[in-house]
């Protein structure tokens, strides 16, 4: 394999490989602009360019490939080719490149939505002069261009690195974008009559290097230092693909996708991107309820557990009927495992299958909760798809409901009939993040954390474990639903594991045999894959 | 004084002569036959490699050697791999026009040359891209085409020689940029016509991804007369560093402007003063440009050169495309620069950084000095910009703008400092209207 050296390191190099990914895996400092790994070269930018020992002229390191010398031309006697990242010649055009990026760029960084986060910045702190020597007016372009229902174009700030461009027609395949117009006045545009609304249509805001495209649900929320990030798992369908949430005191403001090439490359769909959004309508209680024939009353959890497991007592011994959710962790699979062991009668839950639509060729998955394949591995009943609630109920006297699917698009009580076999039993819990229509059918209804305020892990449709991160504290007492177990069967005078998450998770161990060697620290970052068949 | 040659624009001026009947009957579409019936492909392939004939688009690049990039049928191969041919005929150079002359007045011509090229490289058919301004020459090479299939020298089993060989023409849409060669190849693809990152090379990755090979107007109407009369004919005309004949088109401050046929080792001072007949009003000469716009421009003490490739380079210029513009002491070259620039601005595709933003950069600062509000200092930016953009670009448009920034700079720094240090043109010529 052909052999590179780039400044003092010397870098074996795979077949075909470039200069720029070459030193990319060598943690060596190229920049560059338009390059993406998961997008066609066009070594537009200009920014990678290096000297080339033996080239004329500087060479972009993205478009370069290694290529083997014959042995008798190696370079130094063995090196197929020589490049160097900090010569006067690399620094020469790194500098004029920036210079020529910032000419008509504006210098309103304090303003900028893209600042703290921004490649121009960086680079130019890094690689640029600290003046500008250009004293003409800049061009001006069209600003805050709706060039789709969530993403916001600058033609200003915009740099022509046509990773936009390049992610429509290469990754979705929608081709909406192009460049228009030429020379200074090029920007980015829609096709006519076009608007960019593709399912993924703001992963151009993450690639796009600069404030260029941002995204309207987040732009000018928060400064993006301000922000504090956690590395989660979304919830949206059964990819689960990896993401972050972007939080600021107690709110999540955005969800971006995080690199994982088990799951989702480095891509996320819009609807999963904007449960931020959407969280933000959730109606919550904060504390648990029992509902009489005055009304509800809540309480403290101190208060609450006596009270409700007298409740519990007086309501016989039949078991439960128990509707459960592929929102739900392994962990919180687990607690109820053993809550139906030890409390619930032997109850047989089933997680409710949420599909619709179909698959698509990129992330999107029919099933549209994230952990169904790890109840079918938890060895819970998984439904048929959006089944009949009523007749999972039916017959049932005593029955629970947790983490009732409702902040998707399928709530429980959406037929009579549900609405019946709710109200025909005589102890309804329900435990879940919101207080929903069918919590106030309910007799006794326990708040919990949400997915985002919670530790736990969970299995996507192709079997990678992944773990999700307590990204805000929930408020007040609201625990995850395994933390609720261990109270609840406390209260009932069972033993339960004690200590929260790292408890729970070694009951997973338990029931998943292929995690027994496993410590949590093998999840991160991009999880494990278990193995194609459930045991 | 020495004749003019009468081998690629022996048509002109002849009544009639873009017609098929004319050609044939001076002996056009002889070459195509001897090739097609006597010759190899490897024959005619090794007599153009033998000839030396050069790109006439601007680069030089020998064409045998490029036609021989194109991938052939290897053994155990049961047919020949699909590949075309681009003829390049979007000529926007500024001060470049002579495949205008040829497309107008002898399409066959042309077109034997790109028959016996197919033949050659066994092309599937030729796209022959011409400039969208040239409505009449698409008109004509269009009727030269339709009247070579009704003779059978195109489509199916040409002339009962098997070979299979079309041509479409097609029209460009007004941009300078679809004269580079990648360019062209997506604009002929209906796509924003904007350079392709090399490699890889058309030969590789040509018109809709097929191996292709381009070659400009005037390469392709060389190609009869060397299988005709020999590469060693060829190789005895001109210069040894640029054979065959080539063809001059001057204009500017001269008495005789036009396209003149020459052989590669006439002077630069012989083209302007004893075939254009010298500098109009028998004024000074300035400056001349001796290969379209793009080339560095030259001082009128640099003109006893010969204008191949070796004379040019020795005063620090190339060939080019062969527009020879001739500037005489009425003008500024301020001035000119300043027309050139705002050209190459215009004209920047837009994808790559240094071109796009450099290009217009230079355009503003050489506005300014010509608007007598130049600072100092600013004739060494515009040198230092044009380095700046100069080897740094996806295609050859960031050079071709950086050439002659440099070079009018560097060939005229006495009145691009009087600009800025007097605050008006020394030539007394009328600034352009200022766009700051």
């Amino acid at each position: 394999m052909p052999l590179l050296k780039i400044d003092d390191q010397e870098i074996e190099t795979k077949a075909g490989e470039t200069v720029l990914s070459a030193a990319l895996r060598s943690n060596i400092a190229i920049p560059y602009y338009c390059y993406h790994p998961a997008l066609s070269i066009v070594g537009q930018c200009r920014m990678c360019l290096v000297e080339v020992k033996g080239a004329p002229k500087p060479l972009t390191a993205c478009s370069t490939t290694v290529t083997p010398l014959p042995p008798d031309k190696k370079i130094d006697g063995k090196y197929d080719m020589v490049v160097s990242t900090k010569s006067e010649i690399t620094r020469r055009a790194q500098r004029s490149v920036l210079e020529f990026l910032l000419l008509n760029h504006p210098l309103d960084c304090p303003i900028c939505d893209q600042a703290g986060e921004c490649q121009l910045q960086e680079y130019s702190y890094t690689y640029g002069d600290p003046a500008s020597r250009f004293d003409f007016e800049k061009v001006h372009a069209p600003k805050r261009v709706e060039i789709g229902p969530h993403v916001v174009y600058d033609g200003e700030r915009c740099i022509k690195c046509t990773r936009c461009i390049r992610f429509c027609s290469e990754v979705t395949k929608t081709g909406e974008l192009t460049l228009a117009e030429r020379g200074v006045h090029t920007l980015v545009e829609a096709f006519p009559g076009r608007k960019l609304d593709n399912p993924y249509s703001v992963c151009t805001v993450d690639v796009c290097p600069v404030g260029a495209l941002t995204s309207r649900e987040f732009r000018f929320k928060e400064r993006v230092w301000f922000l504090q990030s956690a590395n989660s798992v979304c919830p949206e369908c059964a990819r689960g693909c990896s993401v972050r949430y972007d939080t600021y005191k107690g709110d999540v403001l955005r969800i971006v996708p995080r690199e994982n090439p088990e799951v989702n490359a480095f891509w996320m769909c819009d609807y999963g991107r904007l449960l931020s959004e959407r969280l933000k309508d959730i109606p919550r209680r904060d504390r648990p309820g029992i509902r009489t024939e005055k009304g509800w009353a809540f309480y403290s959890f101190e208060e609450f557990w006596p009270i409700f497991a007298k409740r519990l007592q007086a309501s016989g011994n039949s078991p439960f009927g128990a509707v459960l959710s592929g929102r739900m962790t392994l962990e919180e699979m687990a607690a109820y495992k053993l809550l139906a062991a030890k409390v619930l009668g032997n109850s047989a839950g089933t997680a409710l299958n949420i599909a619709s639509g179909a698959d698509d060729d990129l992330l999107i998955r029919r099933e549209r909760r994230p952990n169904l394949a790890g109840a079918r591995r938890m060895g819970i009943a998984v439904s048929e798809e959006n089944c009949d609630v009523a007749a999972l109920l039916k017959n049932k006297r005593r029955a629970i409901i947790i983490r009732e699917d409702v902040v998707g698009d399928a709530p429980v009580p959406q037929r009579p009939a549900v609405v019946k076999a709710l109200q025909e039993t005589e102890l309804l819990v329900v435990a879940g993040d919101a207080f929903t229509a069918t919590a106030e059918l309910a007799h006794v209804y326990i708040p919990l954390a949400a997915w985002h305020e919670m530790e736990g892990t969970t299995v996507n449709f192709m079997g990678q474990l992944q773990k999700t991160a307590r990204v805000l504290l929930p408020p007040r007492n609201r625990r995850p639903f395994y933390d609720a177990v261990s109270a609840w069967l406390k209260a009932s005078g069972e033993e339960a594991p004690e200590g929260g998450f790292p408890a729970w998770f070694a009951e997973v161990k338990k029931a998943v045999p292929e995690l027994s060697n496993k410590s949590l620290r093998d999840l991160l970052p991009r999880g494990l894959k278990l193995s194609e068949v459930a045991p | 004084m020495a004749e003019t040659l009468k081998i690629l624009t022996r048509a002109v001026g002849m009544q009639n002569s873009t017609a098929i009947d004319t050609y044939m009957h001076g002996g056009g579409y002889e070459a195509m036959m001897t090739a097609l019936h006597k010759m190899s492909p490897e024959q005619v392939l090794g007599e153009v490699k033998a000839s030396n004939l050069k790109g006439r688009g601007g680069a030089g690049f020998p064409a045998g050697l490029k036609w021989s990039f194109l991938p052939r049928k290897r053994e155990g191969d049961k047919q020949e791999p699909r590949k075309f041919l681009v003829c390049n005929a979007d000529e926007s150079e500024p001060g470049t026009f002579k495949d205008r002359l040829l497309i107008e007045n002898d399409p066959h011509q042309i077109l034997e040359g790109i028959i016996i090229a197919g033949w050659a490289t066994q092309a599937a058919g030729c796209f022959f891209y011409i400039r969208g301004e040239m409505p009449q020459g698409a008109k004509i090479f269009q009727r030269a085409v339709d009247q070579a299939y009704s003779r059978g020298f195109l489509g199916k089993n040409i002339l009962g020689s098997g070979f299979d060989f079309d041509v479409w023409v097609c029209r460009g849409a007004g941009a300078y940029i679809c004269g580079e060669e990648t360019a062209l190849m997506e604009s002929l693809e209906g796509k924003r016509g904007q350079p392709r990152i090399k490699p890889p090379f058309p030969a590789g990755y040509g018109v809709y991804g097929v191996p292709s090979n381009i070659n400009n107007v005037e390469t392709y109407a060389n190609v009869p007369h060397i299988i005709k009369n020999g590469a060693e004919w060829f190789k005895a005309i001109g210069a040894p560093s640029l054979p065959g004949p080539r063809l001059y088109g001057i204009s500017g401050h001269v008495n005789r402007p036009g396209v003149y046929e020459l052989p590669s080792n006439t002077t630069l001072r012989e083209l302007i003063y004893d075939f254009a007949g010298g500098i109009l009003g028998g004024r000074p000469l300035k400056a001349v440009i001796p290969g379209g716009s793009s080339t560095p421009v030259l001082r009128a003490d640099q003109i006893d050169v010969t204008m191949d490739v070796d004379g040019l380079k020795s005063v620090g210029t190339m060939p080019g495309s062969g527009g020879v513009i001739v500037m005489n002491d009425t003008v500024c070259m301020v001035r000119a620069l300043h027309n050139l620039m705002e050209f190459y601005a215009h004209e920047s595709c837009g994808q790559c950084t240094p071109c796009r933003e450099g290009t217009h950069w230079l355009e503003l600062l050489i506005a300014r000095i010509e608007a007598g509000e130049g600072k100092p200092g600013d004739p060494e930016r515009i040198a230092e910009i044009a380095g700046n953009i100069m080897g740094r670009t996806i295609c050859p448009l960031g050079d071709a703008a950086a050439m002659p920034a440099e070079s009018f700079v560097r060939q005229f720094k006495d009145e691009f400092d009087a600009h800025v240090k007097e605050k008006r043109c020394p030539c007394k010529a009328t600034p352009m209207t200022s766009r700051i």
